[in-house]
């Protein structure tokens, strides 16, 4: 969903996703973010040190190493280790648990689903509905195979007589008639290019499961089903003269073409059913399996092609008493499908129609990788046997949307539900969210511009410039809270950057009543005329000292339930100090990021676990300490190569 | 174009709406605004585009049909963003359908939207095409360049980006607030207000 160093509003985030490349990452304008990591990965992090498998710490300089040494935390989390990035987390994307006070990430918690519904016509499909019809909107909603667009039923006759048209009184009454067709409004695609369209503009799924590709009927599972009980039937009757049936059935071309994928199997699955049933109970007496295992020798007897000889070697380890019992029914051997009746489909290898079609339409007519990933195999459900791909744009068939689903979260250790949104679908309102951003400080990042100096662009890092960088951290509980940060002195990684955090530690006041603000703010604008600085950010408690330089031990600026500190970073030159050539960057190498350890510390009624909810009117109530420690990731910009 | 010089970039109105002098507003009779809406300079609404064939001639009552674009509170319309009513063939005549926005909906810079139904809580990123007759669902965010193709449903909670869309990703449940626009509405006006911490 997010890379590092790209936020979630990234353009062409789909394929940068994908592909990472330094250019796509590069092109916006770099946007400081921060990344909190989950608890749930502690375990691979505290254990080792640096981990040794790190690309990073293989080209660990010695004077870089110094920053393990200053560093007097136990494990200090490296935010370019390939662990890293599958325990970050944007603040949003984090839930928070109650009961154990902890931050829980995508990744840890466990979703249950609420609802099955369908992305396009939003209806919900019944839990039950999905074990016999499958995971896909069985209505009208369909996907065109070339482009993913949506695609819209359309009467083939577009342009009707307009005279008779206007029929107010009787708006039943069809103003164009079939035949309907499915049409993507995006790439123009339709579905007479594979031959196919409908009676009726509803219900085109069950339509769809009907008819071929070029528009030929195909059966539905109800004929294929009473087929096969017709089958069953003469396969029963016949099967005492298997061997006359069989090689008849083998030339016969109509049947042969009929054999869809569904069939074959439902035909072999019968085929073989009848061959255990049939070995079990007359196989003894059939000559021609006793004289080929006979040949066999030492393996003969074990009759590998015998349905019997696997219940026969589960015997063994059961009960040896059944050995002989079992043992005159060992030799019966199954004989292999001989018709398609039996489920024998004669594999097509004559490919010169397709290479005479290729020739006649070329690449274009043939269906990209994309393309042929949306065909699930069950679209080709009914279809001529493909061999498992379809080459041509003639063979896709239209995709029914895929269902969505509404899913509740659980906290992976004490089971309870953090996340639970209400079933209907078209409501989205949830009944529990506990999400992270109400229980823990959100971290914003902006680069310091003092009036006075004159930057011509903060967010370029420039390397060995110092840097300055405001951090506003903003309370969301309704308690004060006490935070300290930790930051390594140097960044982990080849290029360490050196970080000082001006005012490690600090308060922050309650989240008070949305209202006292309102009023609070009202009076703050009265009294001073409405002259807000609007560079400073925002009615800070020190209006007037702007002009302000950042101390060390100083908060930066401080609101009602916000404090601004400052952190310092030297960015390293990217050139390593012994050689003047520019050593090739790995991807990400440029980028300035900071791991910080943020601890929480605010006293709560005893009571009143849910921290929120808390009122604050019994100041009798015992206090109970909480802290929560986390590690986050401060992005701060990207050092720029020159310099 | 105007005669005396403006005195405030923006024209605010007593429901709170801050609509930019600049801004192209075809067919105002036909815009319905539902407050606090901000609209800045070089965004057009074509109101004029009005539906011609009334779904019921029976009811005389053509005034309460007229309206074209509606649009609900807290929407932010970005720098040369065009709001479209969809057209197409009803009853073998071309008519226009009105286009409603609900609250909450921001629209990025030189987007188009055509849609028939905007939900509320919709971030519309920059450079974004909107085909007639899509549908956005609440909660959605369309990335940057993203090409939405006619008639396309968008369920509540996507993340759509791409040409033609398709859902990337869902909000995630802390996503929710980031939607909100009552911030981002002080911070712009005659009278702008900073944005707060």
């Amino acid at each position: 969903m997010w890379t590092r160093g790209v936020r979630i509003n990234h353009p062409s985030i789909a394929a940068s996703v994908l592909e990472e490349n330094a250019a796509a990452v590069m092109a916006p304008p770099f946007t400081p973010y921060t990344f909190i990591q989950c608890p749930c990965s502690d375990s691979s992090t505290f254990n080792r040190r640096s981990p040794p498998s790190t690309p990073t710490t293989h080209h660990h300089h010695s004077d870089n190493d110094d920053n393990d040494d200053d560093d007097d935390d136990e494990h200090p989390f490296d935010p370019r280790a390939p662990r890293s990035n599958y325990s970050l987390y944007p603040l949003e994307y984090l839930l928070y648990c109650e009961d154990c006070h902890q931050i829980r990430c995508p990744r840890c918690v466990a979703e249950e689903i609420v609802t099955y519904y369908c992305p396009s016509c939003l209806f919900e499909v019944p839990s039950s509905n999905l074990k016999s019809e499958g995971n896909r909107c069985t209505r009208s909603c369909f996907q065109c195979p070339v482009c993913i667009g949506p695609l819209s039923v359309t009467s083939l006759e577009s342009h009707p007589d307009p005279n008779t048209l206007p029929v107010p009184d009787n708006p039943s009454a069809a103003p164009h008639g079939g035949p309907y067709i499915l049409i993507c409004s995006h790439c123009a695609w339709s579905s007479t290019e594979v031959g196919i369209q409908f009676d009726k503009p509803n219900s085109i799924h069950a339509q769809l499961a009907k008819l071929r590709n070029g528009g030929n009927p195909r059966m539905t599972a109800k004929e294929r089903k009473e087929r096969r009980k017709d089958l069953a039937q003469s396969l029963g009757s016949s099967y005492s003269s298997s061997s006359a049936s069989g090689y008849t059935g083998y030339f016969a071309d109509e049947l042969d073409l009929d054999l869809d994928l569904e069939t074959q199997f439902s035909n072999l699955k019968l085929f073989y059913q009848s061959q255990l049933a049939n070995a079990n109970t007359g196989g003894v007496g059939s000559g021609s399996s006793a004289s080929g295992s006979g040949a066999g020798g030492a393996f003969g007897d074990l009759g590998f092609t015998s349905p019997t000889s696997l219940s026969r070697i589960l015997n063994i380890y059961t009960s040896a008493s059944s050995q002989d019992k079992k043992a005159k029914s060992r030799i019966g051997t199954m004989r292999e499908a001989l018709d398609s009746d039996e489920g024998l489909k004669i594999a097509n290898l004559d490919e010169s129609e397709a290479i005479a079609k290729l020739h006649a339409e070329g690449h274009p007519g043939t269906v990209s990788t994309s393309q042929l990933l949306n065909q699930t195999p069950q679209l080709h459900l009914g279809e001529p046997h493909l061999h498992g791909r379809s080459r041509f744009a003639s063979e896709l068939r239209p995709i029914p949307y895929l269902l969505r689903t509404k899913r509740s979260k659980r906290c992976p250790i004490c089971r309870h539900i953090i996340s639970k949104p209400e079933a209907k679908v078209l409501t989205t309102r949830f009944r529990i969210r506990l999400v992270a951003g109400s229980y823990i400080p959100s971290i914003t990042i902006r680069p310091l511009s003092l009036p006075n100096a004159s930057t011509p662009d903060p967010s370029a890092l420039r390397p060995s410039k110092p840097a300055q960088f405001v951090l506003t951290f903003k309370n969301p509980i309704f308690e004060p809270v006490k935070i300290t940060l930790a930051t390594p002195a140097l960044t982990p990684g080849r290029f360490p950057s050196k970080v000082t955090v001006l005012c490690p530690q600090f308060d922050i006041d309650a989240n008070t009543d949305v209202w006292d603000e309102v009023l609070k703010d009202g009076d703050k604008r009265r009294k001073k005329g409405e002259s807000m600085d609007s560079a400073s950010g925002a009615g800070g408690v020190g209006g007037g000292q702007h002009q302000h330089q950042p101390a060390a031990g100083k908060i930066w600026e401080r609101g009602r339930n916000w404090v601004s500190i400052v952190v310092e970073v030297v960015p390293a030159s990217l050139r390593k100090p012994s050689q003047d050539e520019m050593p090739v960057l790995k991807e990400d190498e440029d980028l300035l990021e900071i791991p910080m350890f943020v601890r929480i510390e605010w006293e709560t009624d005893a009571m009143g676990d849910e921290v929120g909810a808390v009122s604050g009117k019994d100041r009798d109530l015992p206090k109970l300490k909480r802290e929560l420690a986390y590690w986050c990731v401060l992005g701060l910009g990207r050092v720029s190569d020159q310099g | 174009m105007s005669r005396r010089p403006p005195r405030g970039e923006y024209i605010e109105t007593d429901t709170g709406n801050k609509v930019a002098r600049k801004a192209t507003l075809v067919g105002t009779q036909n815009i319905m605004l539902g407050g606090k809406t901000v609209i800045m300079p070089e965004a057009m609404i074509r109101g004029d585009l009005v539906r011609t064939l009334q779904p019921s001639p029976s009811s005389s009552g053509a005034a309460p049909n007229n309206t074209a674009v509606a649009i609900g509170r807290y929407c932010f319309l970005s720098r040369g963003c065009c709001l479209r009513p969809p057209g197409r063939l009803y009853k073998g005549l071309f008519t226009y359908m009105p286009l409603r926005l609900g609250d909450h909906v921001f629209v990025g810079p030189g987007s188009v939207v055509q849609a028939a139904t905007v939900g509320n809580y919709v971030h519309i990123g920059a450079k974004v095409a909107i085909g007639e007759f899509a549908i956005i669902k609440d909660y959605v965010r369309i990335l940057d360049d993203t090409v939405v193709p006619p008639n396309m449903v968008i369920p509540s909670f996507s993340i759509v980006a791409g040409q033609p869309a398709r859902v990337i990703g869902e909000v995630p449940e802390g996503g929710h607030e980031a939607f909100e626009l009552r911030e981002l509405y002080k911070t712009v006006g005659n009278n702008p207000q900073p944005a707060p911490v």
